[in-house]
């Protein structure tokens, strides 16, 4: 579909059983972030960060994305590395249209979910598959009896893992990086009480 | 256990680490890309942070509270070396400086770890997990941009050579080492610094540069006994311009 309009090339694709791979943005490469917030929490995609490598992607994220609130692991995957059906609507879930292929097992995946709109895509679990395709077939097998609006695959062996608890020890004590420390609104108000009665 | 020397110890720790974390922060929202931009200033708030639990301690052995001591004493009274104060230049000279000073600065805490001084021991445990992130995030971006381009690795270089001097200055003895290391509360700045060269010559020997013999290098010594540059007074200046507007003021 050619158009200039953008919200008309912003369409999905009519296929959304296909994975391709994302998009780079500008600049240098982009990368996937996904952390852990706890032990209970699952993997879960908490935005992009650009980097040379994953090296460096990842001591961005870690300061863009665990500033504040607690983590005990963050993984990196370049963008380009990170395969994207396309999205449905309603009540329909993108493993419905995932066609069956057969393979060999010789390589484990990562697959994610998208299980509401608007939220983030969540790790659901590995396969052993020999391609994405393949990797989509066996997720429908194993993992695909939710609704799943989207399904992104990485290989496992593209996910760079951090998982040194130490890097993110300190963050409880880090409360006043969070606005609501300095309590500005209550202070605002007893101000303008003061004014009012004084 | 000898007060003064402790004093002398938390006072240089502190300025060190209030003075470089502003200096730091002076990179923020003018960084080399707003991920970098957001890290740095990030790892400044830390730097700041650690110099608060410095002054903190200060104040329970008496001195004053912790915003006093930051931001109204006089430059003469400061004992930061005079690394910390140089005012920024390029990126590259920012960046340098946070990896040569965070590698002295992870050995120190590592080594305070174990001080005999329980409170600072206790401080010491935490900060030295803030410096891993500190340290891992200078060695890749240096390595990095060491082996990036021609440009990128002169420009790495050159910041190397003017650094390293004032690197040194980090180790300038205080009038009190023996009594420290008598009495454990710390392993003195000549044990320091032999790590910090094994260290850094471990790094630098895996990057495109070219480290000098830093053992014959003139150190640039005087911060620790107050003698420091015009910068300094400059910088308390602006750091203090709010609260001297309002000393008693509640934040």
């Amino acid at each position: 579909m050619k158009s200039l309009d953008p919200r008309v090339n912003r369409l999905p694709s009519d296929d959304s059983s296909v994975a391709k791979p994302k998009e780079p943005l500008d600049q240098l490469a982009t990368f996937e972030v996904f952390l852990k917030k706890s032990e209970k929490r699952l993997m879960e995609h908490v935005g992009i960060v650009h980097g040379a490598d994953e090296e460096i992607a990842f001591l961005f994220a870690k300061e863009q994305f665990s500033r504040r609130y607690t983590c005990i692991e963050m993984w990196i995957v370049k963008s380009s590395n990170t395969f994207a059906t396309g999205y449905t609507e309603a009540d329909v879930s993108v493993y419905d249209s995932i066609k069956h292929i057969d393979g060999v097992a010789n390589e484990e995946y990562c697959i994610f979910h998208l299980l509401r709109r608007g939220k983030q895509h969540v790790f659901a679990g590995t396969v052993e598959a020999e391609s994405v395709e393949h990797a989509l077939s066996k997720a429908k097998k194993s993992l695909g009896d939710t609704q799943v609006f989207n399904i992104w695959v990485v290989k496992s062996s593209d996910l760079h893992k951090w998982s040194q608890k130490e890097l993110w020890e300190t963050l409880p004590d880090k409360g006043f990086r969070d606005a609501l420390a300095y309590r500005a609104g209550d202070k605002l108000k007893d101000y303008l009480n003061e004014r009012k009665n004084g | 256990m000898d007060k003064e020397a402790l004093k002398e110890l938390l006072f240089k720790m502190a300025d060190d680490q209030l003075v470089l974390g502003h200096r730091n922060s002076e990179w923020t929202g003018l960084g080399p890309m707003l991920e970098e931009d957001i890290a740095f200033s990030s790892m400044a708030q830390d730097k700041i942070g650690h110099s608060y639990a410095m002054y903190s301690l200060l104040n329970e052995l008496g001195e004053r509270d912790p915003d006093t001591l930051a931001f109204l004493r006089n430059a003469n009274n400061f004992k930061n070396s005079l690394m910390c104060e140089l005012p920024n230049n390029e990126y590259e000279f920012s960046l340098m400086r946070h990896l040569l000073f965070d590698f002295a600065e992870l050995i120190r805490f590592e080594s305070l770890a174990s001080s005999a001084y329980k409170p600072l021991q206790i401080i010491a445990r935490k900060i030295k997990t803030e410096l891993l992130y500190h340290t891992m995030h200078g060695k890749s971006m240096v390595k990095k941009l060491a082996g990036a381009n021609p440009e990128s690795k002169a420009k790495m270089q050159a910041s190397l050579i003017y650094m390293l001097p004032f690197a040194l200055g980090i180790f300038e003895h205080s009038p009190y080492e023996n009594e420290l290391i008598d009495l454990e509360i710390f392993e003195g700045e000549d044990a320091i610094k032999e790590k910090w060269f094994i260290k850094v010559n471990e790094f630098f020997n895996l990057t495109d540069l070219d480290l000098p013999d830093v053992t014959q290098l003139k150190p640039e010594y005087g911060g620790r006994t107050g003698k420091h540059t015009k910068h300094l007074q400059a910088l308390i200046d602006e750091m203090s311009e709010v609260i001297k507007l309002d000393p008693d003021a509640e934040w």
